[in-house]
């Protein structure tokens, strides 16, 4: 262990610099996302529309408000689905992807953006556009430092609620198509 | 480099390689996480864990390898504390809501990790009934198990971060930020860090979130005194992460930054002040 302290973070001073501000990272791609989650494997894509009825299951199930986009949704020639969404909190944004089986079991999940900040900021779409189109190449940081955040645990809360929605989704529109 | 993310024991697990052809590498890895995740989750009601607080009163339990180095560790680190830290104190967590009850608690009185035995090296009892979570710890131990993995492939540069928890290695120093106690979109530089582990105890997400701190004391005479509460952030800069995150509460329990047990696991403390 080679451990070199910040002087300045130890005495209390480090605020004295200009504030970092944590974090918005984007990991992988939606192309990438499928060549891990379903590697070898071609996948085509299978929008379907959502219907009122299904997005109010989905909200019920998961308590997530923001509705559910079904423009972003693969299969693959053996059955599995390949489903994208993002889960907005009041503190953040995440988009993911959920890979499932056949059989509606998850298979995977990977997390493709992470965007931290506050709800007035998230809601505001011109603070969002700022991160739309880029790629995993394209690594946007607020600080291109930014690398390596500890802090107190971060809960993942949101994505479970999002892949309960995920699971209604299959049950009421994936299982029997 | 390449990162990826998925969400793992509660919380968002970042592997980021300093290599290209690594997909592999991040699945292994990701795997070894998993694996602990399946072994020490108390929220999962099938875990190792949760066999092992609803039977180890009543029968022997035969434990998985990592699930008795786990317990191991703890029970060094309780020693060494004066049972400062203890993981028996899962009950208290899920009186406050911040775990899932499993079993009827209220009818028996709880004992620690102190009341663990071991048999054999991979079969434990105790003596009375206990609750434990391993929720820091085995967090702490996942970034390890994972560490090991990427090393053992031949990965040369690393970092594996567990919602906050992080351990880096290779030939290079890299840069950490923490969040600040009381602005926690806010990231200080705290300094550099090569081969190393640090994790952190605050209470500035769930002081944000509205839940009750899951800081225990495991010695608290009353009631008044189970629930830790303070602003500051404590940091722990150690070798391995199992040891960086246990250690964060002997260092918010007892408030000294020299307390003996650090300087016996060859630890450095750090506290932000909120």
């Amino acid at each position: 262990m080679n451990w070199k302290p910040n002087p300045f973070a130890i005495f209390g001073l480090a605020m004295m610099s200009t504030p970092i501000i944590a974090q918005a990272k984007i990991y992988i791609s939606i192309e990438q996302a499928q060549k891990i989650l379903f590697p070898n494997q071609s996948l085509t894509k299978a929008p379907i529309i959502i219907t009122d009825e299904l997005q109010e299951k989905m909200r019920l199930a998961s308590s997530i408000r923001h509705p559910f986009r079904g423009d972003r949704i693969w299969t693959t020639s053996a059955g599995g689905w390949l489903i994208i969404d993002e889960v907005i909190g009041k503190h953040e944004m995440i988009t993911y992807a959920v890979a499932l089986s056949p059989n509606g079991s998850v298979l995977g999940i990977e997390i493709l953006e992470y965007v931290e900040s506050y709800g007035y900021e998230v809601a505001e779409l011109d603070w969002r556009k700022q991160f739309v189109g880029k790629t995993a190449k394209d690594p946007i940081k607020l600080n291109q430092d930014i690398q390596n955040i500890g802090g107190a645990t971060l809960s993942c809360k949101h994505i479970t609620d999002g892949v309960k929605r995920v699971a209604v989704l299959y049950d009421l529109a994936l299982k029997t198509k | 480099m390449k990162i990826r993310c998925k969400p793992l024991l509660g919380t968002y697990v970042e592997i980021s390689i300093d290599q290209d052809d690594s997909d592999q590498h991040f699945d292994d890895a990701f795997a070894a996480i998993k694996q602990v995740q399946n072994l020490m989750s108390f929220h999962d009601p099938i875990s190792e864990l949760n066999v092992i607080n609803q039977t180890v009163h009543l029968e022997p339990v035969a434990i998985h390898p990592w699930t008795a180095e786990v317990l191991k560790i703890a029970q060094d680190i309780y020693e060494e504390s004066d049972g400062l830290f203890n993981c028996g104190i899962g009950h208290r967590l899920v009186a406050a809501g911040l775990l899932p009850c499993h079993m009827d608690l209220s009818m028996y009185q709880m004992s620690g990790i102190e009341d663990i035995r071991f048999i054999d090296p991979q079969i434990i009892i105790s003596s009375k009934p206990l609750c434990l979570d391993l929720g820091g710890i085995a967090k702490g131990f996942a970034v390890d198990k994972a560490v090991e993995s990427l090393i053992s492939r031949g990965i040369e540069s690393a970092c594996v971060n567990a919602g906050g928890d992080l351990r880096v290695f290779g030939p290079i120093p890299m840069s950490i930020q923490i969040r600040h106690p009381s602005r926690p979109t806010q990231l200080i530089d705290i300094g550099s860090l090569q081969n190393g582990a640090i994790a952190t105890s605050s209470l500035y997400f769930s002081k944000r979130d509205q839940l009750q701190s899951h800081i225990i004391n495991p010695l608290a005479r009353d009631e008044s005194e189970v629930h830790l509460h303070f602003s500051n952030s404590f940091s722990i800069v150690a070798n391995e992460c199992v040891y960086a995150d246990a250690l964060t509460k002997v260092l918010a329990l007892s408030g000294e930054m020299d307390h003996p047990c650090l300087n016996h696991f060859g630890a450095k403390a750090i506290r932000l002040a909120a």
